[in-house]
């Protein structure tokens, strides 16, 4: 596990790119939603399988979780996990500008989980001189869900028994804030442990540009 | 398409639908799948306004969600699961599935010309087979977690969900420190109907009893078999005279009861326990303790009728 670390040097060029493009994201939404989106200071830090299956045990209790891949070039690929709490999502149709009967709350969560995941790692990848492709968002489970409740929730039950095949992961966590529409989400970054030496050797790259 | 001649080569064999539009919605380019799949001539599409050429688009959604992808320049997605079709095409399962039109899964992808976004293309999948098998698995699974909440005999609640129940209207009234009854029925000698008549007539008396005491409960009363001939009903916001009121009626009808078993009359009773939530109530096991103590009470003091846990404390406290 040693061999994954990031050191302090490391760590800290990884925070720097990802300031950078969280406040470039932050104004692109902002104009894109007409509102201003606060992103808070972002958590970095290396979790065990065992950490991350307990929180999501923890969190499914009252969540919508939203996940989606991404992947770029030189390697660099992982999960973003979107998590959100039942009372933001009740003015979501109204923040993404659609009509509240247009489309239903699951649509309105993994259209928005979609917009903050794949805006952040675009400025992302591109202040890495990367570009990113996603694969389509998919709603992990939802306790808002009212239709099929049974079936849902044992399935969640499911997703929440499974053991992962990975023991560490580079966890990137970013809480959005949008005051005005008083909605705030997780987005929960996770690069798994193959893919950390490739994001390791281009930050690597970039500190000896410097 | 492009300067590469594989590109378009595939771009013409792909299962998977191509349509590209410039930045006022008109088409300017499909692939072959999409033209086949749509039922349209090129001269109907190509030039064409998107919203003239397929008039079944959701004008408002389908604008705010393009206005994301060139606005935001980055890739959005539609799933089946949210529509299940964006485009009125037809699919590759006719036969096999009561799909009329293609499920799909679409992306939108915005495509750079110098730097600057001039085109959006829509990519659009075919997994009406995905759909057809989903659904199917979910009505499966609906009817696994029905099996699993139901007693096969009786189809009211079976113990365990029962159970479940009684321990989240615990908490809740425990909480909000709301009323909350229980009421446990036993039919009266029910062995000797079984003794009597076989076990066929002693599943008959259970169907028959479950059903009669489970229409006179309100709908948000839950109502289960606790044991062989005991049954259980968990009432919501009641408070002791209410409950006793609801299982003297029930235990009324029920003596009033005729089920008709090969040609004969069968005729039964049941006694009743009756206990209220109440502050020395630590669990959910203790409110039934009290049922059951009341029920206990009933059958010993001469059956077919209703005891409740406060007379007992009066009985105990003398």
């Amino acid at each position: 596990m040693n061999n994954v670390n990031l050191n302090e040097d490391q760590q800290d060029c990884l925070q720097e790119i990802i300031n950078v493009a969280m406040g470039q994201a932050s104004d692109q939404l902002a104009r894109y939603l007409d509102t201003f989106v606060y992103l808070k200071v972002p958590s970095i830090e290396q979790v065990s399988a065992q950490h991350l299956s307990d929180t999501l045990k923890y969190e499914a209790q009252s969540v919508a979780v939203v996940s989606q891949g991404f992947f770029g070039y030189e390697g660099i690929r992982g999960e973003a996990l979107l998590m959100y709490q039942p009372k933001d999502s009740d003015r979501l149709a109204d923040l993404l500008g659609y009509e509240p009967d247009e489309l239903s709350v699951e649509e309105q969560i993994i259209d928005l989980s979609s917009i903050l995941t794949t805006t952040f790692l675009n400025v992302f990848a591109s202040q890495i001189d990367n570009q990113m492709s996603y694969s389509a968002p998919r709603l992990l489970f939802s306790s808002n869900a009212d239709n099929n409740t049974s079936s849902q929730s044992s399935i969640s039950e499911h997703i929440q028994h499974n053991s992962f095949n990975w023991d560490t992961a580079l966890k990137v966590k970013i809480s959005y804030q949008v005051t005005d529409y008083s909605f705030n989400c997780d987005m929960i970054l996770l690069i798994p442990e193959s893919a950390i030496i490739n994001i390791t050797s281009v930050i690597d790259r970039i500190l000896e540009e410097y | 398409m492009s300067a590469n001649p594989f590109c378009t080569t595939i771009a013409e064999q792909l299962n998977t639908g191509i349509l590209i539009l410039d930045l006022d919605y008109n088409i300017v380019e499909w692939n072959r799948f999409f033209a086949i799949h749509a039922h349209k001539d090129a001269k109907e599409v190509i030039g064409k306004n998107v919203f003239t050429a397929f008039p079944e688009l959701p004008q408002k959604w389908f604008e705010r969600k393009l206005s994301s992808v060139i606005q935001l320049n980055t890739q959005s997605f539609c799933s089946w699961e949210q529509r299940h079709h964006l485009f009125e095409l037809s699919h590759t399962r006719p036969i096999t599935t009561d799909s009329h039109f293609m499920a799909q899964n679409c992306t939108f992808l915005p495509i750079e010309t110098d730097k600057v976004i001039s085109h959006i293309c829509i990519l659009i999948e075919d997994v009406t087979d995905v759909c057809h098998y989903q659904t199917k698995l979910n009505k499966v699974l609906d009817e696994l977690a029905k099996a699993n909440r139901i007693d096969g005999l009786t189809q009211v609640f079976n113990r365990k969900h029962w159970e479940e129940c009684l321990d989240k209207e615990f908490s809740r009234a425990r909480r909000y420190d709301h009323g909350l009854a229980l009421i446990m029925f036993d039919l009266d000698h029910f062995k000797l109907l079984n003794d009597t008549y076989g076990h066929q007539c002693g599943d008959t008396v259970l169907i028959e009893t479950a059903q009669k005491i489970s229409s006179l409960l309100r709908l948000c009363d839950q109502f289960g078999r606790y044991g062989g001939e005991e049954f259980a009903a968990i009432l919501p916001e009641t408070d002791l005279i209410g409950a006793v009121d609801v299982a003297e009626r029930i235990c009324k009808e029920i003596e009033k009861l005729v089920i008709k078993f090969q040609d004969k009359d069968i005729r039964i009773s049941t006694s009743v326990g009756v206990a209220t939530i109440n502050p020395n109530d630590k669990r959910y096991e203790d409110l039934i303790s009290n049922a059951d103590l009341a029920l206990y009470e009933a059958k010993a003091t001469g059956r077919n009728k209703v005891c409740s846990a406060k007379e007992i404390e009066y009985i105990l406290e003398e």
